[in-house]
């Protein structure tokens, strides 16, 4: 039993790692991309910067980036992972896949938290001579900031989901160890931990992004 | 709806009629009958029908295509024996019905071995290797156990057909693992010092047992395919001498031609 506690303890520290690590970067792809997604769409869906042919560009790489089984990306994705990372399996190589399986979903995210806010402001913020730079910067990105830190609440609970695949290629973590012990070696009690803590994981994260979201409502 | 009722219904009769004559032929002891599944357990079998026929037995083949009849019939005396199943299976269903089958001799492995893109022997793996092996129950176990036949590490004793790395007692070259999904191991292969992978998965990689193996499961194997007979007949002169046609040359040229890619490797005892 006690190497057993030994590896859910190593598996929480993975899921750990691998979902910090990939919401990371999968923000930082997909928070420009989703900017330039809701920039460049049309003036009636609030674009500051209209460019259907840029915007219809980037929204089918989002959408074919989004229809691949995450499984199937992350086999597709070995030799990106190779590349960054040095090899294909284990913990830090499953931070690629995660981040560009995550990154389109948080674009969307993103997009649709922008397109939210009012236009009126943007239009204020415009009459007052606002360059675009500013207006994202300054009115878009402060307005939205609620529903911004909603997405990534929610990004992140996905991340812990998509992390429980990683296991397939060495991944470890505590969506693997539920599957290989609990599900594949009927060890109820270890699937039963492991189901726990990423119960308690995402509750926390929950908990804390709701308090975050309220606060800034509140602060305005 | 009727009549259909009635032809299946007639038809069912003479089958049954057909098969009870069938059945009374079987009682005759130069007569045995032999449950197998298709490829290549039942090919095998059809090529030595002559072989038995020549020493005076009557080989009948029934071919079977699932893995639980072959052996509930012969458990009750409708065959003779069964070829299908490897050791752990037979004995899982010994311990689990209640059963009595033992295993006649080994015939052949589908294969399952250590391959690797940096070193070309097993003396050369370094210590501190590291190894991709599968990360289900029953081909991690079976990884396992390869690697202690190779005695290049010990498993507790009671890790039995299911060990983890966990189980592993004494690691004397300080070998790493990783546990990957099956499906995936021939395309990581690239990024450990080695890898164990299933046939069916190795196969398609272009990776051949016989050719490209660092280690292949062999005769020792529990994983070989066996003739399965009842408890007390596996001497059985009848049995005997189908497991030594088994073993014959015509088996080995067939496997020779058929499984070019070494999806099958007969063993010898």
């Amino acid at each position: 039993m006690s190497k057993l506690w030994i590896l859910v303890f190593q598996s929480t520290g993975q899921t750990l790692a691998m979902v910090f690590f990939s919401t990371f970067f999968s923000l930082l792809l997909g928070l420009p991309l989703g900017i330039l997604l809701s920039a460049t769409s049309s003036e009636e869906q609030g674009g500051i910067i209209p460019h259907p042919v840029l915007n219809n560009v980037l929204g089918r790489i989002v959408n074919v980036l989004r229809s691949f089984p995450f499984i199937i990306l992350m086999i597709l994705l070995f030799p990106l992972s190779r590349l960054l990372i040095g090899t294909s399996i284990g913990t830090a190589a499953t931070i690629v896949p995660l981040s560009i399986a995550a990154a389109p979903f948080v674009a969307r995210v993103i997009e649709t938290a922008l397109k939210e806010v009012d236009p009126g402001v943007v239009q204020a913020a415009r009459a007052m001579g606002s360059t675009n730079w500013q207006i994202i910067w300054k009115v878009l990105i402060p307005e939205a900031l609620p529903s911004l830190v909603s997405g990534v609440t929610l990004t992140i609970i996905n991340l812990i989901g998509y992390s429980a695949m990683a296991g397939a290629i060495g991944g470890g973590g505590l969506g693997d160890l539920a599957i290989r012990y609990g599900y594949q070696r009927f060890r109820g009690d270890v699937m039963l931990v492991a189901v726990v803590i990423i119960l308690v994981l995402v509750e926390i994260i929950q908990v804390i992004g709701n308090k975050i979201s309220a606060r800034l409502i509140a602060k305005r | 709806m009727k009549k259909i009722l009635i032809i299946a219904l007639v038809l069912l009769v003479a089958a049954t009629t057909v098969f009870a004559a069938g059945t009374k032929e079987q009682t005759s002891s130069k007569v045995l009958t032999v449950g197998a599944t298709p490829e290549p357990h039942a090919a095998f079998l059809n090529l030595i029908v002559e072989d038995l026929a020549a020493q005076g037995i009557t080989l009948k083949v029934q071919e079977f295509t699932d893995y639980v009849t072959p052996n509930e019939a012969l458990e009750t005396g409708e065959l003779d024996a069964n070829f299908f199943q490897h050791v752990p299976y037979l004995e899982s269903f010994n311990k689990d019905r209640g059963y009595h089958l033992a295993n006649a001799g080994g015939i052949h492995v589908e294969p399952f071995a250590l391959y690797s893109k940096k070193y070309n022997s097993l003396s050369t793996l370094p210590s501190g290797a590291t190894i991709a092996i599968p990360n289900d129950p029953t081909n991690e176990g079976r990884a396992l156990l390869l690697l202690e036949s190779a005695g290049l590490l010990t498993l507790d004793a009671k890790a039995g057909l299911e060990a983890t790395p966990m189980d592993i007692a004494d690691n004397p070259k300080n070998l790493k693992f990783r546990e990957i999904e099956a499906a995936s191991l021939p395309r990581v292969l690239q990024d450990v010092d080695a890898a164990i992978i299933n046939g069916n998965y190795a196969i398609p990689a272009g990776l051949i047992a016989t050719r490209d193996g660092l280690l292949v499961e062999g005769a020792d194997s529990p994983y070989v395919n066996v003739i399965a007979v009842k408890e007390g007949n596996q001497n059985d002169e009848r049995i005997v001498a189908l497991v030594k046609a088994l073993r014959g040359d015509k088996i080995k040229k067939y496997v020779a031609s058929q499984y070019v890619n070494g999806e099958v490797v007969l063993v010898t005892e």
